[in-house]
């Protein structure tokens, strides 16, 4: 009986280990928390844009990546803090996305048997176009965004929250919230929402539709660059990050159901848990199998998602 | 798009380009004979795509997994079971058709974008389980028996391309399944209150479409000889089937063909002038981009611009009365 007792669930028995074990728990939880927040404000903008313009933005994740690379060449050249340049990056990516809008638009109006798909197409040979690119100007190599909030730690009750995490969740929550009230409770924002919910039905009440189209693609566009900043300043940059970043922007919008920004912020939460709980208890080799082992079955089975509200 | 093959000067045409696809591995430079089988190996894989993608209508982002399982089957089975060659193909093919099926029993209840979603979460799915598994060598990848022999593999391709084309000639473009299969692209719900079974339609489809690429990898694992999870199941192989399918015309049987000669070509130039660049990443997605906006039925609607009625339907569908003639077809056909 060399081994130490553990009781019938594989706990130790012993009190100081099942402490040590609790904690490294909770601490994954939360982390898993911290990084859903992000998640989220991209999911807000993507679902939105795919709702008002019927389009799934293959190039997620390479905004992701320009927006994070934006801000490692000022912060190179001209040594401002990253998390300084949030106004601006959100500013550019708006201007680019509002001005960029029109050419998406004449593709989702071309006249063909599968419109919907030809944009899919279209934005996938974007983000081809992006992430090659990006790797032929900045190479393969891994760059760290360095903000003054990095390095920096507040521990409660024995939970170690990385101060940068934290800022970046409570910006992408504050950022979210703007959003919803914008959405909720101003006049543009409940056009968008008509807009999003029956394009045609709104265009009868007088609402111009492409007008708010090119308005909500500047907003996903300025909201998932800004993300940029911090997830680069979290993980690291470089050309081939955008990839994992769709992959999790899509798993956040199937999951949370297209079109639905409660089940975003659920989905956005879930992604983070996933994400850090294989992390930490099975290694992150494995963490894109099983989310995508989850996203099958959360297709399979609930194909608006998890609260059953996208359409 | 009709192929006439019933008339006699043209069979005649079409014999002498045999002859001469023949006899072309006799002529030139094993440099060339290799981007020859290439050429082939990528006109099997579009007119394949072609099949779910512009006969079904129907995007799968996924494709490129069954190239890869297929390699995969053929290198475990020689690797490591001493299978040889042909039965080894042979079995990754039955496999994926087998492996579709049941991929695609669940996956086709998706429509539209969330089809296209699932099918691309699929093939990462398995691309990340090739990289954990130890059979399959993960990250290090899979070596197989070496067999140096250009010409074989020329002709096999050539054969394995030629094959995909008489099957989508055969079976999509001159049989009624094929029109049930067009049934559903055009309206599915109509399709299925004709009575048709568009559950079992969509996975043999899907199944169909997964057979050849499996075949075809096993070939390319064969030829190669070395496989790795990022060669044989990286994004880029299902991305490039559809682009030349996209390039090249969808829903047609010399489009894929044409965008696949094309494609591979003008890769495989970039390949001499840049080496192994990520170049052709941007020539790629501009090209995709500049394809869709001006050229959204591709390469093939070139050739036949001037047959369309000014101010008509020019994109792609069918005339009602057509669509209404096929169904009726089908309907009674089953």
């Amino acid at each position: 009986m060399g081994k130490p007792a553990r009781n019938s669930a594989g706990f130790p028995k012993n009190r100081k280990e099942r402490c040590r074990k609790m904690d490294l728990f909770v601490q994954t939880l939360v982390n898993g928390i911290l990084i859903g927040g992000i998640f989220i404000t991209i999911a807000v903008g993507f679902s939105l844009a795919f709702g008002v313009m019927d389009i799934i933005d293959f190039a997620v994740g390479e905004w992701v990546m320009l927006g994070a690379f934006t801000a490692f060449w000022f912060n190179h050249f001209l040594h401002i803090d990253p998390l300084l340049l949030l106004p601006l990056v959100i500013l550019l990516f708006g201007l680019i996305g509002y001005l960029f809008q029109p050419v998406l638009q004449k593709v989702i109006n071309i006249k063909h048997r599968s419109a919907a798909l030809m944009a899919l197409a279209f934005t996938f040979g974007l983000s081809t176009f992006f992430r090659g690119s990006a790797l032929t100007l900045w190479g393969f190599n891994n760059r760290n965004l360095v903000t003054f909030l990095s390095e920096k730690s507040v521990t409660i009750f024995g939970v170690t929250l990385p101060a940068l995490r934290v800022g970046a969740t409570l910006f992408a929550l504050i950022v979210t919230v703007l959003f919803m009230v914008f959405l909720y409770k101003t006049k543009t924002g409940m056009a968008i929402r008509a807009a999003a919910e029956n394009r045609a039905v709104a265009g009868l009440m007088g609402i111009d539709s492409h007008r708010l189209a090119r308005l909500v693609y500047a907003l996903y566009a300025g909201l998932t660059g800004m993300s940029g900043i911090f997830i680069g300043s979290i993980f690291s940059v470089f050309p081939e990050m955008g990839v994992r970043y769709t992959a999790f922007a899509f798993f956040v919008v199937v999951a949370g159901g297209l079109g639905s920004f409660s089940g975003a912020i659920a989905a956005g939460l879930l992604l983070g848990m996933i994400a850090s709980f294989v992390t930490v208890y099975l290694g992150g080799a494995y963490v894109f199998l099983i989310l995508f082992f989850v996203l099958y079955l959360i297709l399979l089975f609930f194909p608006k998602g998890i609260l059953g509200k996208g359409w | 798009m009709q192929l006439k093959f019933n008339r006699g000067p043209q069979l005649v045409l079409l014999f002498c380009f045999f002859l001469v696809l023949c006899l072309v591995p006799f002529f030139i430079s094993s440099f060339w004979l290799r981007i020859a089988t290439g050429v082939f190996m990528w006109i099997g894989l579009a007119l394949s795509w072609n099949m779910i993608g512009g006969y079904m209508g129907y995007i799968s982002f996924g494709h490129g997994a069954f190239f890869g399982v297929g390699a995969y089957i053929t290198g475990l089975l020689m690797s490591h079971l001493n299978v040889p060659f042909f039965p080894a193909m042979l079995a990754a093919g039955l496999f994926t058709y087998l492996f579709a099926a049941l991929i695609g029993y669940p996956t086709l209840r998706l429509s539209g974008a969330y089809f296209a979603i699932g099918t691309w979460a699929f093939a990462e799915m398995m691309r990340q389980l090739v990289l954990v598994l130890k059979v399959t060598g993960g990250p290090y990848g899979l070596r197989l028996p070496a067999f140096l022999n250009e010409t074989f593999f020329y002709f096999l391709m050539l054969g394995l391309a030629l094959l995909v084309f008489l099957f989508s000639y055969l079976v999509f473009e001159k049989s009624n399944f094929g029109l049930k299969v067009k049934a559903v692209r055009e309206e599915e719900t109509a399709a299925q209150t004709l009575g048709l079974d568009t559950v079992w339609i969509k996975i043999q489809v899907f199944a169909l479409s997964a057979l050849f690429p499996g075949i075809i990898g096993g070939a390319y694992a064969y030829w190669i000889t070395y496989i790795h999870p990022d060669s044989v199941l990286g994004p880029l192989i299902a991305d490039q089937m559809v682009i030349m399918v996209l390039l090249g015309g969808i829903g047609t049987l010399l489009g894929p063909t044409i965008g696949a000669i094309v494609l591979y070509i003008g890769n495989r130039i970039l390949w001499v002038a840049w080496g192994d660049s990520s170049v052709y990443l941007v020539i790629l997605g501009v090209a995709i981009c500049l394809v869709i906006l001006f050229l959204p039925e591709g390469l093939i609607s070139l050739g036949r611009a001037k047959k369309f009625r000014p101010g008509g339907r020019h994109f792609g569908r069918a005339p009602a009365g057509e669509i209404a003639r096929n169904k009726a077809r089908a309907q009674g056909g089953s």
